[in-house]
């Protein structure tokens, strides 16, 4: 790891400033987020972009923040703010007040930056700025542009997860790159969203990957015990075939397991075996939906479901794990509406961490942004306000030329402090993952 | 009649009899003129040729007498036409259109202020309960520098402001008249608060290459009635220089003028100024007359600096933290006041109606000799002039300007609609709304226009147009793209938070 006076001295000459939506939304629009939404609203996904030099030649502030104001109009909800109802919902007040924007430098080149194998380094590169303690002055997406040494930049999007999954905030931010391209759509029309409201539903079971946690008020962070800290690691594609041989025992490509319960497998059980305590039985899978629901809709409709384990993780074989998370599960999103629902969207609730949570983020374009029609070097995400059970991010990394056209993976690893260490070593010892 | 005499019959007689009034005292030398003419001419008839004849020749008037006579009269008429002054022509203006780019809407003028000051700042309360009442509406915008947190409020930031928003208006113009630069003869601007070395006419002179026996003027300091002001500059040297093109611009640069202090008298311009320029064509050429959109009648100044009170009621100074700002009397209401009173007292005779004038001055005899309870007479400017550009100053300088002139909600629509639009552009505020007058389709050929304004020092000045040929509503003016949303109404307390 970077130790923090390196990390301090990284980043300078940090200016902030607004952008927001070029054409005025009309007064009095609202934007009612969905019971889904409100179950995610104490989690921010944090992503960040690098881009070689070449890709970023001409570009300057000006020009960014004017593209970005043209953009903008496309989802005037996110420069909103929120307020509450009388009944105590939160809703957005479309007022066109903008998202952060960040400007800042970083005193080493993109290749330098790249070489920090563990990427703990990331969050420099993007806000980590929360909603809150004053909802009516807090942004919902604050961007920040930070330039290398060597002219390359890197772009991060802090992305309140209320509005919408790693998904939708893909899209929102690769929409950007159509903008700048010159391929802006249509405007949507400017219609204020509202939910319906009906008589609370009755719940049969709740569900098991969501926990209420104690009221948080205007302040949208989770409470949590523990220090989160993040590790990144990439895994090449000669690694993961061998991963996935070794996981599945089998040689043929064909009857391999597939990659990413592979790699939840294998390091589920790391987990099992480094944790103090009680194993991990039960573990939440998110991928995305499969229904589109086009570039310009934000929504929380990422498929949610659990897996449980009955027998000894720790004991099991990888290939009996895999087909555990594999397997079409119960899926809990109808579950966790209703339950959101009961308490009229007033409870607040911890997703990502209550259980140990893997995301795969394999369906996403997250390498969609591009800027002078090149894709980013690099990408990645993580997420705060994660409880302490700990979240997975599974990434595809960009194809590269030869070996198929194939491209890594990207894990990255939110644990707390005391457990991410021992992970490491047990997955370097046991699976020569470094 | 005067206001104090109580309605004694319906309005519809009593407007009747004020239409009947104002026809017969307008049109007496009219009304006088016919019957004395129709005398004549029956006399002349009764006569018949013959006596007119004899009449003639009893004068025994000779050749000598009669070329006298006439060289006589040509001197007269001629020594009369030179002695004119010339006509000034308004060809054309252009505003600076600013881009959705620059939007600042209300809400985020807040935010930023509670970041930069602290959620507690009773500047940022302040400044609240300002842009809940201002009239201002969210698409007003301010320069990239003022959008920083916190703001960079330095020369070089204030330069690009300028260079932005003057040359865009210059190039809008010269692009419409088809002026080159080169044939610019006098070049006059008027910016407040940013006066660098060198000047704005310089940069202006630098940009596009113009003469260099350029007359170039500079007026810095003198408020936001400064526009009026070069216009009067420009018309005098166009009297003096004959066949020459003037380019008058207004412009005032907030780069440089933002306030971030706690006193909340310097707080009022810092949330209501925002960008905006204005280009003019001015000229004196004969051929010009057939294709300028304005004649210019009248250019009326009136200074209180003499009083204390107003010289001190817009004053320029450090606060006791060493920010710097322009804070706002209290007495600024009555001081404008005085200075209107003193504005259309001067302008009155020259613009309004002989009916106006015979009730005013009676109404003063009145007051003067009999009943000191008799209020005074004000005016219906109405009869005077059809459209109406009070600088957008503030919403209470129109809504008191509404009510003392007697004016009507439409008069004052192209002022509420800029404030609305645009925020307070300072000197080119007059300009935007005489756009709003022309995009709407309301400007007509031979209408009279007044513009006025109110400035530090304390100034008040008015400017009187007429419409020279009929205007369609343009095509690239700053309202063009949005005209069609306007008028809109505007309450009188916005919700921002």
């Amino acid at each position: 790891m970077v130790s923090p006076d390196v990390v301090e001295s990284l980043i300078s000459g940090v200016r902030l400033s607004s952008v927001g939506p070029a054409a005025v939304t009309p007064p009095d629009l609202i934007y009612e987020p969905s019971n889904m939404d409100l179950a995610m609203k104490l989690h921010y996904l944090r992503g960040v972009y690098f881009f070689s030099s070449s890709s970023v030649e001409g570009f300057t502030i000006p020009k960014i923040k004017e593209t970005m104001f043209q953009w903008l109009e496309l989802y005037y909800h996110a420069s909103g703010r929120f307020r509450r109802s009388e009944s105590g919902r939160p809703f957005i007040k479309c007022n066109d007040c903008g998202v952060r924007f960040i400007e800042a430098k970083c005193s080493q080149t993109l290749d330098e930056w790249l070489e920090i194998k563990d990427f703990s380094t990331h969050c420099r590169f993007v806000s980590n700025q929360v909603i809150g303690p004053e909802l009516p002055f807090s942004p919902l997406v604050l961007l920040q542009i930070t330039w290398f040494k060597c002219g390359g930049m890197a772009v991060g999007v802090s992305w309140a997860h209320v509005l919408g999954d790693a998904f939708s905030a893909s899209n929102f931010i690769n929409m950007w790159g159509q903008v700048l391209a010159g391929n802006k759509p249509e405007l949507p029309p400017y219609v204020s969203r509202l939910e319906k409201s009906e008589k609370p539903p009755s719940l049969a079971q709740e569900p098991l990957s969501v926990k209420r946690v104690d009221p948080v008020g205007d302040n949208w962070v989770v409470p949590g015990n523990c220090k989160m800290e993040m590790l990144s690691f990439r895994l090449a594609a000669t690694q993961l075939d061998g991963l996935q041989s070794r996981v599945s025992g089998q040689k043929q490509k064909n009857d391999q397991a597939p990659l990413f319960e592979c790699i939840c497998a294998v390091i589920w059980q790391s987990l099992a075996k480094i944790r103090e305590g009680p194993e991990p039985r039960i573990v939440t899978i998110c991928r995305k939906e499969p229904h589109n629901r086009g570039r310009l809709t934000l929504s929380n409709n990422q498929m949610i479901s659990v897996a449980k384990a009955d027998f000894s993780v720790v004991e099991a074989k990888p290939k009996d794990l895999v087909e555990l998370i594999a397997k079409p599960s119960v899926n809990e999103n109808t579950q966790i509406e209703k339950l959101v629902k009961k308490d009229q969207g007033l409870m607040d609730f911890v997703f990502y961490g209550a259980n140990l949570t893997f995301v795969d983020l394999g369906g996403s374009d997250l390498y969609g942004l591009e800027l002078n029609k090149t894709k980013p070097v690099f990408v990645n995400y993580t997420v705060d306000g994660v409880g302490d059970e700990g979240v997975i991010f599974v990434l595809p990394e960009a194809k590269v030329a030869g070996e198929d056209g194939r491209g890594g993976q990207t894990v990255t690893l939110i644990l707390p402090e005391n457990q991410l260490m021992k992970l490491k070593d047990e997955l370097k010892r046991e699976w020569s993952i470094k | 009649m005067p206001q104090t005499i109580p309605s004694f019959t319906s309005s519809v007689r009593l407007k009747y009899v004020k239409l009947g009034y104002r026809y017969l005292v307008n049109n007496l030398l009219t009304v006088l003129f016919i019957p004395i003419m129709a005398g004549l001419l029956l006399e002349v008839l009764r006569l018949g040729p013959d006596e007119i004849f004899r009449l003639w020749n009893s004068l025994e008037l000779d050749l000598v007498h009669i070329l006298c006579s006439g060289f006589l009269i040509i001197i007269i008429v001629t020594v009369y036409l030179m002695s004119r002054p010339r006509h000034i022509y308004l060809v054309d203006f252009s505003c600076f259109k600013p881009l959705g780019t620059l939007r600042a809407p209300l809400t985020t003028f807040v935010e930023h202020g509670r970041i930069i000051k602290g959620p507690d700042s009773k500047a940022v309360q302040f400044s609240l309960k300002i842009f809940e009442r201002c009239g201002l509406g969210d698409e007003t915008c301010v320069p990239p520098a003022l959008r920083y947190i916190p703001p960079a409020l330095t020369i070089a930031n204030s330069r690009e402001e300028a260079e932005l928003v003057i040359f865009s208006a210059i190039d809008s113009l010269l692009e419409k008249t088809g002026v080159k630069p080169k044939s610019i003869d006098i070049l006059i601007l008027n910016c407040s608060i940013f006066s660098p070395t060198p000047s704005l006419t310089a940069m202006i002179v630098n940009k596009y290459k113009m003469r260099g026996d350029i007359k170039s003027f500079n007026l810095s300091g003198m408020g936001c009635s400064a526009g009026m002001i070069s216009i009067g500059l420009a018309r005098d040297l166009l009297q003096v220089h004959p066949n020459s093109y003037a380019l008058v611009v207004s412009t005032e640069i907030i780069t440089y003028s933002g306030y971030y202090g706690e006193q909340p008298s310097m707080m009022l311009p810092n949330c209501i100024f925002r960008m905006g320029s204005a280009a003019l064509l001015l000229s004196n050429m004969r051929k010009e007359r057939s294709r300028a959109k304005y004649r210019l009648f009248h250019v009326i100044r009136t200074h209180k600096g003499a009083d204390d009170t107003a010289y001190r009621c817009v004053y320029q100074e450090e606060d006791p933290d060493g920010f710097k700002g322009v804070s706002l009397s209290k007495d600024i209401t009555m001081v404008a006041g005085q200075a209107l009173k003193s504005n259309i007292t001067t302008i009155g005779p020259l613009v309004l109606p002989a009916s106006e004038q015979l009730l005013f001055v009676l109404t003063l005899v009145g007051r003067k000799l009999f009943e000191r309870k008799w209020k005074p007479y004000i005016p219906d400017f109405k009869q005077a002039f059809d459209h109406f550009c009070i600088h957008a100053g503030g919403r209470a300088v129109i809504d008191e300007l509404e009510k003392y002139l007697n004016l009507s909600a439409e008069d004052v629509e192209a002022s509420r609609m800029t404030l609305h639009r645009f925020g307070n552009t300072s000197s080119s505020s007059i300009w935007y709304e005489l756009s709003y007058i022309e995009t709407k389709g309301r400007m007509k050929k031979g209408d009279r226009i007044w513009q006025i304004g109110f400035g530090s020092g304390f100034k008040c000045n008015s400017v009187v147009w007429k419409c020279n040929r009929n205007i369609r509503p343009p095509v690239d003016s700053p309202w063009s793209e949005c005209i069609h949303r306007y008028p809109v109404k505007i309450p009188d307390v916005v919700k921002i938070i």
